[in-house]
């Protein structure tokens, strides 16, 4: 079991990161960032509570739910969610990339639009590489947290 | 940027170099701490101590050019050596990361 000091730190430091995380997938495409580095700082947030508080604290201690026991944490439901964020953001990522070509443009091809007077920011830029992005972000938080919890549980 | 007559834009870019070579000196001794260091401990300590010197280094690299995005490679470097202490500090007391 860890101790006091490391779980307040987590407490702490979770959200932090939460945050970086979510401001480099905003900024990724005209700024370094992007969805790949956004989905490895939302897996070391959720590999930093699993480090403090044990492998089982997500499924109990957010969600709820009662463990099995005599079951092996790979049948857990959230490693089961984990794989189906991976397969939806696969399938994100193909889809983002196969809707130009329904506009006679190819594979891949990407637009933006640009907002004025929005509340709070004044101009905003929304390009369409943030789909293709979050796609990314979806198959490495799926893949990098089912890995983890998978063989964190050997 | 401010009046490069004022002078002071002169004497700040000079302690960041010192600094920058500071830094860069003081990354070559703790990497020998890293080769020779008697113990496990020892080693994990110095490897933590370059992160954070890498984390320097790219803040006073910022300041140096004035382009923002390094102090954002240094955020994502400062929580990817936190992380990384945390779980080899757990493997050395309790002899494994996650329970």
């Amino acid at each position: 079991m860890t101790t006091v000091i490391m779980r307040t730190t987590a407490r702490a430091v979770v959200p932090i990161i939460l945050v970086v995380a979510l401001s480099l997938f905003v900024e990724g495409h005209n700024l370094p960032g992007g969805g790949f580095i956004a989905g490895v700082l939302t897996t070391t947030a959720f590999a930093l509570l699993y480090i403090a508080f044990g492998l089982d604290f997500l499924e109990r201690g957010v969600l709820g739910r009662d463990i099995e026991p005599g079951k092996t944490p790979s049948r857990d439901r959230v490693v089961i969610a984990y794989r189906r964020v991976f397969s939806f953001g696969l399938a994100i990522s193909v889809a983002s990339g196969l809707v130009p070509l329904l506009f006679d443009l190819p594979f891949l091809s990407q637009t933006y639009v640009e907002f004025e007077n929005v509340p709070l920011y004044g101009h905003l830029e929304l390009a369409s590489a943030l789909a293709f992005d979050f796609g990314v972000y979806c198959v490495v938080v799926g893949g990098l947290l089912t890995i983890l919890s998978v063989v964190g549980a050997e | 940027m401010s009046d490069p007559t004022m002078g002071a834009p002169v004497l700040l870019e000079m302690t960041v170099a010192g600094a920058l070579i500071l830094v860069s000196g003081l990354c070559v001794l703790c990497s020998y701490r890293v080769i020779r260091g008697p113990t496990v401990p020892d080693r994990v300590v110095a490897l933590d101590t370059i992160a954070t010197n890498v984390v320097a280094i790219a803040v006073l690299f910022a300041l140096l050019t004035g382009r923002g995005l390094f102090v954002t490679v240094s955020l994502v470097l400062a929580i990817i050596g936190f992380i990384a202490t945390v779980s080899v500090a757990k493997f050395v007391t309790e002899g494994e990361v996650i329970e």
